[in-house]
């Protein structure tokens, strides 16, 4: 083919590590976007619940006589209505309740004509209850004639986990520190901006369409069917854009049946929305915990074993939350090198809020114990044995190869690179030693340093017999590329990624990718956005597609060009001669010329991406990431000794991400996970009282604002992963797990308090400081 | 979410005209909303029938000198007032509190006489009012004419939300005498974050400093008590005094004396009087610097 513009070159570039723009975020800024929140149905009508407000009770009778009566109303149900309908993790939880087992339970809903009209209708139900003793903690719940939660579950113990590994006793007797400290994990919530919402519609054809938050699409129609009585190959998901997730959405709640149950009784379309106090009441938490960890070390600092006693209080309901203690395990075994491990988690029920799946999935709580122990034993053993901290840390880093007792293969490890780039960056151990001489001396204002680490999958987590994702790619005669991929969006930025990749493969510009993810009847299965894992997963199955097209369009212009397959690239939008660039033809007109031909060949290709990780398995012991990945936080705090705020001067990471593949996005992700992170380090808490929540308002929870936010230098370290796309792992989930511990280190180095409890309110701290003072 | 009670909306242009529709009974006043808005929505209040929006009354707005006094318009945002050349050459304690009070979008919404009006022990902007020992004007419709009287700010409080102001009373302004050229004025709040944060404590201390030596002292605390207070037992411990280590300490003691806060959601009652010392102590120390 004598093409006759070949009289320009288009040198390689690449646009892997370069800051690609949202594409939806001038939309979002502009307020342009309509989220779920803002969609209105023809004939659309509004659900409302109502929710029981006592913490346990029993259900006399419920009169609806008043609310069917209102104008406006088109149904009243109540559990009667929908008997034998299950939901959640072990199945212990219904849409609509015939006993009260927490404060939010849903009692009654109403589908009514306008929000106004349902929010009175609600109004007008009475219930007669009587009242039951509550259990509001775990502790209780495991006492000898504690009222029974759940009837299935006579003595009230929920979920289990145990890993051990080693002679926990030879370790003891062969140590010579040994700490043994209760760490107390407090309640948190996701706090998305827009609040929980979905809008169901049934077709005639009893298929419902649903649209969702839900940050897994395909699963969510396994657990939403039983909820409703109906097939799941009869549930089609929409998405449209969501404000935030952080896990909160990755099951379904009682609002979604209820509001399906709505539409398919009403024959209309009906939404449920929160307002902002019921989302806060109505919400997953994150799992809180009591944490009694165990860690041994020997005089020449090298880490002997770590034992943690979990105890959860699981709420009244079983959802993700008290199985966090899958990933809890993980870190008690690798976050470090540990030889002997001891791991038991038990989740007990009450009457109290129950948890759901969080950013950072059980990391948040239990790294926020070890690394402050990993910090207690550095600073024993800098004052008894003269090791120094950074030392006594990079003696018990894994190195690359190395495999966790769980069997957690970690083939690429730059924890040590973590550790020795961010102490050098802040001259951590001059300045640990000079603030803790400080802290004795007088004045109001203690400078602080702390250093934490953590260890997460970073190449998904294998919890599902797949942890897989379907890639659909077509490409058009305007070599504009549409990319249908299983993977979620919710406002994490696989938008970004997949335009960035296969952008990338294909030598087009990001923008000329277009992304279908949004329908579950158009998009290929894939497990959720979850686990850190959407970049790797998604990323790797996008590039794979794409690799797939080009290797296509690229066996197209061979035998146009007469030139082998290889020899060829595209770049720029032209097919080129790999090796000096110059253009063969462009690839638009490539496209047309495939596609209107005697033998049409239209580019269309599919994948399915499964990682080569192994299932979780009951036992624990499985390489179930394809990848793992460390953090290293350095947290500079000033602490006024007599107010107790602590103010974050500034706060130096290095992560391990494999390579950046979106620079933009994975900084935005470490600076919204670290927010998080000082959240819950710092100023939120839910604070219940014998299962009420007294704070459900923005107003007395408190999330951090912008002036919280300190400068955050990031160090990327590219250990480069065999198995990730272009090397990159996972990154999402480590900002939120690390810098809590940090910050309570770095408390410590200024007033020489340990903080066990958090958040680290004010109050909490100028009462431990006023304290010690007294003593 | 209430169902919406409001049948009328008005939004007069005048005082008078305001005060006339007060005079009718049954008005809900809306200035910036931000108290109003969500007191509506957690169903802590419900509307009157007439919603009336005073915004459109320019009269309301005006920062201004009359006489020897300094006049803040009721309808005077804390953004407004923080940025006002007037107020900060005569009383830059106001522009110190305005600048932490809520954020930016709020202190451009939030007017003084809406704080004043909802009558939180929290306000911030009270505090300072009360250390300028200001008083406020209420306007009414009164047998065809309106009449217009002056309460002294720290007569105005009753409790929390509670007020002397009659139903038919719009608050049109808050006025205090031009403080002396050796006023010093400061103001303390603590939460536990830099912004958008309800007051666990407020200190505002003022008074003249002459020779070192400190009179006409006024001390007021926000959120320690049902109403926002003055400290008459610190006033006492400070008056004509030299600021030194034993005065300060008296001081401090008699503040938390003069405190009675309680425990709530938001703090201890421990925490709150340990403020109160912590806060009186460092204004105290910032007076003498000055
Ligand atoms: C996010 C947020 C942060 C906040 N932070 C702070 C803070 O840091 N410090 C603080 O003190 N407050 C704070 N507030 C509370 C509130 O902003 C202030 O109290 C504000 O000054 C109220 O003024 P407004 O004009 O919005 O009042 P509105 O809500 O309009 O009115 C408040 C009340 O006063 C009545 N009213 C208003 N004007 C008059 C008048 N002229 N005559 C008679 N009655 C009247 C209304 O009927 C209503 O009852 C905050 C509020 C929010 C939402």
């Amino acid at each position: 083919m004598a093409e006759q513009v070949a009289f320009h070159h288009i040198e390689k570039t690449s646009l892997i590590g370069k800051r690609i723009k949202k594409p939806d975020a001038p939309a979002k800024a502009t307020g342009k976007t309509r989220y779920i929140n803002d969609m209105v149905l023809p004939g659309m009508l509004y659900g409302k619940i109502l929710h029981a407000g006592r913490p346990h009770a029993e259900i006399i009778s419920i009169d609806t006589s008043a609310t069917e009566k209102l104008a406006g109303v088109h149904l009243v149900i109540t559990a009667k209505d929908i008997p034998d309908l299950k939901l959640g993790f072990v199945k212990d939880n219904a849409p609509l309740k015939d006993k009260v087992r927490c404060e939010r339970d849903e009692v009654a809903a109403v589908a009514a004509e306008t929000e106004a009209i349902a929010a009175a209708a609600i109004k007008l139900i009475r219930v007669e209850y009587k009242d039951l003793p509550g259990v509001f903690s775990a502790e209780d719940g495991l006492k000898d004639g504690a009222p029974v939660i759940q009837e299935r579950f006579p003595d009230n113990k929920s979920l289990r986990f145990t890993f051990k590994h080693g002679d926990l006793e030879k370790a003891e007797t062969g140590s010579d520190i040994i700490l043994d400290d209760s760490f107390n994990v407090h309640y948190v919530t996701h706090c998305c901006m827009g609040t929980s919402c979905a809008i169901a519609d049934f077709d005639h054809n009893g298929r419902l369409t649903i649209y969702s938050q839900t940050q897994y699409p395909y699963n969510y129609k396994m657990d939403l069917a039983p909820a409703l009585g109906i097939d799941p190959g009869d549930i089609r998901v929409i998405q449209p854009p969501t404000g935030g997730s952080f896990g909160a959405k990755l099951d379904i709640y009682p609002f979604e049946p209820v509001a399906a149950i709505l539409a398919q009784k009403t024959g209309r379309p009906v939404k449920i929305i929160f307002d902002r106090q019921e989302e806060f009441i109505n919400s997953p938490t994150r799992q809180p915990a009591r944490i009694h960890l165990r860690s041994g070390c020997t005089k020449d600092g090298v880490l002997t074993f770590r034992a943690a006693d979990v105890l959860m209080d699981n709420g009244a309901y079983t959802s993700w939350g008290p199985t966090v203690p899958v990933i809890m395990m993980r870190t008690v075994s690798g976050h470090y090198r540990v030889p002997v491990v001891d791991f038991v988690g038990q989740a007990v029920y009450s009457n109290n809020a129950y948890a759901g799946s969080f950013r950072g999935y059980g990391n948040v709580q239990m790294t926020y114990a070890t690394a402050q122990h990993m910090d207690m034993l550095a600073e024993k053993l800098a004052e008894e044995y003269n090791l120094d901290p950074i030392d006594f840390r990079l003696k018990n880093a894994q190195k690359s190869g190395e495999v966790t007792p769980q069997k957690s293969f970690l083939r690429e490890c730059a924890l040590a690179e973590c550790l020795t780039t961010a102490a050098q960056a802040t001259d951590y151990v001059a300045k640990l030693n000079k603030y803790s001489t400080e802290r004795e001396q007088p004045g109001r204002y203690k400078h602080g340093i702390g250093l934490a680490s953590s260890i997460h999958n970073a190449g998904g987590a294998k919890i599902h017999k797949s942890d897989g994702c379907g890639t659909i790619l077509k490409m058009d005669d305007y070599a504009r590329v549409t990319v249908i991929t299983g993977a979620t969006e919710i406002g994490q930025g696989i938008d970004a990624v997949i335009g960035q990749i296969v952008a990338e493969e294909l030598g087009v510009p990001p923008e000329h990718v277009t992304l279908v993810n949004d329908d579950s009847d158009l998009g290929p299965w894939d497990v959720g956005v979850h686990a850190s894992r959407t970049t790797f997963i998604a990323g790797n199955g996008a590039r794979r597609a794409a690799i797939k097209a080009k290797e296509q369009i690229l066996a197209a212009a061979s035998k146009r060009a007469n030139v082998a397959a290889n020899a060829l690239d595209l770049r720029g939008g032209y097919v080129v001669q790999d090796k000096d660039g110059a253009v063969v033809t462009k690839l638009d007109k490539m496209l047309r010329q495939m596609h209107f031909q005697p033998e049409p060949d239209v580019v269309m290709v599919s994948d399915y991406y499964e990682p080569n990780s192994e299932p979780e398995g009951r036992d624990h012991i499985s390489d179930h990431s394809a990848a793992y990945a460390h953090a290293v936080h350095i947290a500079e705090v000033v602490v006024d000794t007599l107010t107790g705020e602590v103010k974050l001067e500034k706060i130096t990471m290095a992560q391990d991400v494999g390579r950046v593949i979106n620079r933009m996005g994975l900084e935005a992700q470490m600076e919204g996970g670290v927010a998080f992170g000082i959240g819950f380090a710092l100023s939120e808490e839910m604070l219940f009282e014998q299962g009420h929540l007294k704070n459900p308002s923005f107003r007395d929870y408190k999330v951090p604002t912008a002036p919280d936010m300190p400068e955050i230098e990031m160090h990327f370290i590219e250990s480069d992963c065999a198995e990730g796309p272009y090397g990159a792992k996972g990154i999402a989930e480590l900002p939120t797990i690390v810098i809590a511990p940090a910050i309570a280190n770095a408390v410590y180095n200024a007033t020489g308090i340990r903080f066990f409890n958090p958040p680290m309110t004010p109050e909490k701290v100028a009462r431990a400081i006023w304290e010690k003072k007294q003593r | 979410m209430e169902m919406s009670e409001i049948e009328k909306y008005v939004a007069p242009l005048a005082v008078q005209e305001a005060v006339r529709i007060l005079a009718a009974g049954a008005v809900t006043i809306v200035a910036g909303g931000t108290d109003l808005t969500p007191q509506i929505n957690e169903g802590r209040r419900v509307y009157a029938p007439t919603l009336m929006n005073i915004r459109r009354i320019d009269q309301l707005s005006r920062i201004s000198v009359d006489g020897d006094n300094i006049r803040i318009g009721s309808l005077a945002t804390v953004a407004e007032i923080r940025d006002n050349e007037l107020i900060k050459d005569h009383a830059a304690i106001l522009c110190q509190t305005a600048s932490h009070f809520a954020s930016e979008q709020i202190r451009n919404a939030a007017t003084v006489g809406g704080n004043i009006c909802n009558a939180s022990p929290a306000g911030d902007m009270i505090i300072p009012l009360l250390v300028l020992r200001a008083e406020v004007e209420l306007a009414r419709w009164q047998d065809g004419a309106m009449t217009v009287r002056r309460v002294a700010l720290d007569q105005f409080f009753t409790g929390p939300g509670k007020t002397v102001r009659r139903d038919d009373e719009l608050l049109t302004a808050v006025v205090f005498k031009r403080p002396s050229a050796d006023f010093i004025g400061q103001f303390r709040k603590s939460g536990p974050r830099p912004a958008l944060e309800i007051s666990t404590v407020s200190v505002g201390i003022g008074g003249d400093i002459k020779a070192g030596r400190f009179s006409n002292v006024r001390v007021a605390f926000g959120a320690v008590g049902p109403t926002p207070l003055c400290g008459k037992q610190t006033e006492a411990a400070l008056e004509a005094k030299i600021l030194d280590h034993d005065v300060i300490q008296a001081a401090v003691h008699a503040a938390q004396q003069d405190a009675s806060p309680i425990d709530d959601i938001r703090a201890t009652e421990w925490y709150r009087n340990h403020l109160i010392g912590v806060f009186t102590e460092e204004l105290l120390n910032n007076v003498c610097q000055n």
